[in-house]
């Protein structure tokens, strides 16, 4: 094959691939609509759709705060824990939205341990309460915030690092004083990173089910469920499915068309590093609150509440399933992970090795799996692998169907937005006039990725493989569905346990998922320490 | 990574058949019956393999897998998901008379698709320091709709298929009508927006959040076993629980059930399976560990669920008809504001 055909052709048949069981599901919208359709606008569409609404509202609003204050706090200042604050701040991505749900009403339900010890502290009586209610659409604003805010910090702490300092130094000269600095400047600036790790978070809230489950929310997810386990109405289901998905991927388009291109990176020779100030007393304080609460409510809190389950019941923790489930869990996570970035290396290679609008455009689609409820993909997924067992495979002896190749792929095509945004970010960060030069000197395709962009990537690609594995250790609907026989991953034991709110028992392979998704946080936070060109 | 290539690898072949063996899709995941399973094996040789998940959610594989699916039986704890199974057509009739002849007739599908393995009643939870006994004596389910309960009821979300399941049963016995005013009350007299599950539901009455909680009856059992923590515990002496409709129709049941799927590999496996958890050994040992209702006559269920009383009036609507009432209930509690 021709080397430049080849590079052209990558990405159309990822997005073959990648969109067959989304492309099934979206089939149900060209099939037959039953009369539940004016049952659902007459009675619960709206409630379905407005509180979506609100919450994607919310949590972006507050995602965004917490991600770009805190990233700013820890890049511009200097004060006390920050050398801590600063990988410590995306601790709270290895907590599923739905453990800290679980460990919210625990905690500040009326009778939950929170309010326990503040009755016993203050000697209140039985009927006060001090913490409000979770249970309501605030609760899930909150879970989801403090769980996804990482993402956005991630982003924007690597675009802020990379701003220059005599940027900034100019602008106070001129006049501005810090804070804006921050808003005026620093923030406009690092505007496609935030929007991209911000797309993150919305494509993930929109697709819970378990956390608003747990919280009686009636969210649009919810609703796609409702209507096929309640209504028994598949067909419904996956249209309003689709309705979801058309939304995220129009919306997807056309955040991606409004980017431009190229005004935001700095390819100036005389870049220099921001250096930070020093804060003592009162502002220091401040800087370190700033950081210590997000990781309070996202990561320590979650995690005491889980370890006072676990205390209470006597369980055999290493025992032979706990062992195999953990192992099943990161043997898929890391497989995945380096699938996903392999993928999003080759194929924002292409693009930029051979750019079109068309591509380019298009392979923004394949970011789309991370919107779909896991459940649905999976549902789509076995459609697909049914298919390629009848049609591909049908002379041999193979069965792909409730295979691990199944649930690999459908963990591949779910979290390869996260591989990408990475390696998209770092590719940015690339000037193109490096490839120029390379191609000067007669180094093409595979000798310019391996020799050339690779090397230039490797933090990129690294996060990549670590962001997916930390979001593979948590998933749990396709799994569920995917899976083959007497095949357990930490998350399905939670679940098993969670849904029927046997939290004392859940609570063991819940830290285990927790300890697990540490792990690649940890490399990650080890990275972040060492990215500081200052340092 | 070998390992890791391995194990990809061999899955790649998907399956490997075993001649000896029964595959289980189930959406019954309690620790106990992993122990049955396991007894099973020991007895039979034959080995056990399980894939657990929600009942639609694996009735969508089963029916995407057609003639090639693997599984032998579909075992899971709603009537409803039995229902949507057999009407797909992908059970096939139990011929085991040992099955039959101990399971009653309205405890099987129409053709023996399947048949109850276990049952729950759907009953009612009070706290006797906040409610007069006297109140609750002779209670059924269409008195919580009376304004003398305004404000004090709870119950979980419509979404739960237990409560859909009771919400048909009702359809089936009083009308659409009747149970859709039935229902516009009721949620009048809900004491908070439903939340939590049914556990949840018997604390809140415990602690007097609301004098009267709806929910299923094995949950008590397990709170009082102790195996869900001292404050479970605690609020589950608190409680008295009581059969509702005993003076007419008698109080709504619920199963766990499971078929024999129609292309399955090993049909003889599968029955032998069936007979088994059906046989009065393996029934004790189940209701001791879950706390639901035996199947079988001269069975009894655990010392926690037994000191609520042994013997009740089963409503004897089929269960079958909870399944085909479903969507008609679920469309019901929408337009009744039930959340």
């Amino acid at each position: 094959m021709n080397r430049l055909t080849f590079w052209r052709l990558l990405p159309f048949a990822v997005l073959v691939v990648f969109t067959a069981p989304l492309l099934i599901v979206l089939s149900s919208l060209i099939g037959d609509y039953s009369e539940n359709w004016s049952h659902l606008f007459q009675f619960v569409l709206f409630d379905y759709v407005s509180s979506s609404l609100v919450l994607v509202i919310g949590v972006s609003i507050l995602v965004l705060i917490i991600g770009t204050v805190t990233a700013w706090t820890v890049t511009s200042y200097n004060f006390v824990g920050k050398n801590i604050f600063e990988w410590a701040l995306i601790l709270p991505l290895s907590i599923p939205p739905y453990i800290l749900a679980y460990t919210f009403t625990g905690l500040f339900d009326h009778y939950g341990d929170a309010n326990n010890l503040a009755r016993l502290l203050l000697n209140l009586q039985n009927s006060t309460a001090i913490f409000p209610n979770v249970r309501n659409i605030y609760g899930a604003i909150i879970v989801f915030s403090f769980t996804l805010y990482p993402y956005v910090y991630l982003v924007s702490r690597s675009a802020f690092i990379n701003q220059s300092k005599s940027m900034k130094e100019s602008a106070r000269m001129l006049g501005l004083n810090q804070f804006q600095v921050f808003y005026k400047l620093a923030l406009p600036l690092i505007r496609p990173a935030v929007i991209g790790g911000l797309m993150l978070v919305i494509m993930e809230t929109l697709s819970d089910f378990g956390a608003v489950d747990h919280f009686a929310v009636q969210t649009f997810t919810t609703g796609i469920f409702r209507t096929w386990y309640g209504l028994y109405d598949i067909q419904t289901a996956m249209q309003l499915a689709s309705l979801l998905l058309l939304t995220v991927g129009v919306f997807y388009i056309v955040e991606r068309s409004s980017r431009g291109s190229g005004i935001y990176t700095s390819n100036n020779s005389t870049f220099s590093p921001s250096k930070e100030d020093s804060l003592v007393g009162y502002k220091a304080l401040t800087a370190f609150l700033i950081c210590f609460i997000p990781i309070f409510i996202g990561f320590i809190l979650p995690i005491i509440e889980l370890i006072l389950w676990a205390y209470e019941v006597n369980l055999e923790f290493f025992n032979q399933k706990f062992i195999s489930s953990s192992f099943n869990t990161l043997s898929l996570s890391l497989v995945t992970g380096m699938i996903c970035a392999g993928l999003a290396l080759l194929i924002n290679f292409s693009i930029r090795y051979k750019p079109s609008a068309f591509v380019q455009r298009f392979s923004s689609l394949l970011s789309i799996g991370y919107a779909v409820p896991g459940l649905i993909l999976a549902v789509g997924m076995v459609q697909l692998l049914v298919y390629i067992d009848a049609l591909v495979l049908s002379g041999l002896d193979i069965v792909v169907t409730g295979s691990l190749i199944g649930l690999v792929l459908a963990y591949v095509i779910k979290t390869y937005a996260l591989a990408n945004s990475s390696i998209e970010s770092g590719y940015e960060r690339v000037s193109s006039s490096l490839d120029d030069s390379s191609k000067l000197l007669g180094s093409s395709g595979w000798s310019m990725l391996s020799s050339i962009h690779v090397p230039l990537l490797k933090t990129s690609i690294l996060t990549s493989v670590l962001l997916v594995m930390s979001d593979v250790v948590k998933e749990l609907p396709a799994t569920l569905i995917l899976r083959p026989f007497n095949f357990e991953t930490l998350a399905v034991s939670t679940y098993i346990y969670a849904s029927e709110e046997r939290m004392l028992q859940a609570a063991a392979p819940a830290i285990a998922i927790v300890l697990i998704g540490l792990i690649p946080i940890v490399f990650l936070s080890k990275m972040i320490r060492s990215s500081r060109p200052t340092h | 990574m070998k390992k890791i290539q391995l194990l990809l690898i061999i899955s790649l072949f998907g399956h490997v058949v075993m001649t000896n063996e029964v595959n289980v899709y189930t959406s019954r995941h309690y620790d106990s019956d992993d122990a049955l399973y396991e007894e099973f094996t020991k007895e039979t040789g034959i080995a056990v393999n399980i894939v657990s998940g929600k009942g639609s959610a694996l009735l969508q594989r089963l029916k995407a897998e057609g003639v090639n699916s693997p599984a032998d039986i579909f075992f899971t704890v709603d009537a409803g998901n039995l229902w949507k199974v057999q009407k797909e057509d992908l059970f096939q009739s139990i011929k085991s008379q040992e099955i039959l002849k101990v399971v009653p007739e309205n405890l099987r599908g129409p053709n023996n698709e399947w048949t109850a393995i276990a049952k729950r009643a759907r009953v009612i939870f009070y706290n006797p320091d906040n409610v007069n006994e006297k109140m609750v004596e002779g209670i059924s389910y269409e008195d919580l709709a009376n304004p003398e309960w305004n404000n004090k009821i709870v119950i979980r979300s419509s979404s739960n298929m237990y409560n859909q399941s009771l919400v048909a049963s009702l359809i089936a016995s009083l009308g659409e009508e009747n149970t859709e005013i039935w229902a516009k009350k009721l949620v009048n007299n809900f004491a908070r927006k439903p939340q939590g599950n049914d556990r949840s539901q018997i604390i809140a009455v415990a602690n007097g959040e609301a004098d009267i909680a709806i929910a299923n009856s094995y949950y008590i059992g397990i709170m009082l076993s102790g195996s869900a923590g001292e404050d479970q515990l605690t609020a589950a002496k608190k409680v008295r629980m009581i059969f509702p409709n005993q003076d007419n129709r008698g109080t709504h049941i619920n199963i766990s059930g499971a078929g024999i799927l129609k292309n399955s590999p090993n049909p003889t496996n599968a029955n032998l399976f069936l007979e088994f958890l059906l046989s009065k050994r393996v029934q004790k040992y189940m209701v001791d560990k879950s706390y639901e209702y035996p199947i079988l006559d001269g069975v009894l269920p655990s010392k926690e669920i037994a000191s609520f009383g042994i013997s009740f009036k089963e409503d004897q609507t089929s269960v079958q008809k909870y399944g085909e009432l479903n969507p008609d209930a679920v469309r019901l509690m929408d337009r009744s504001g039930w959340k």
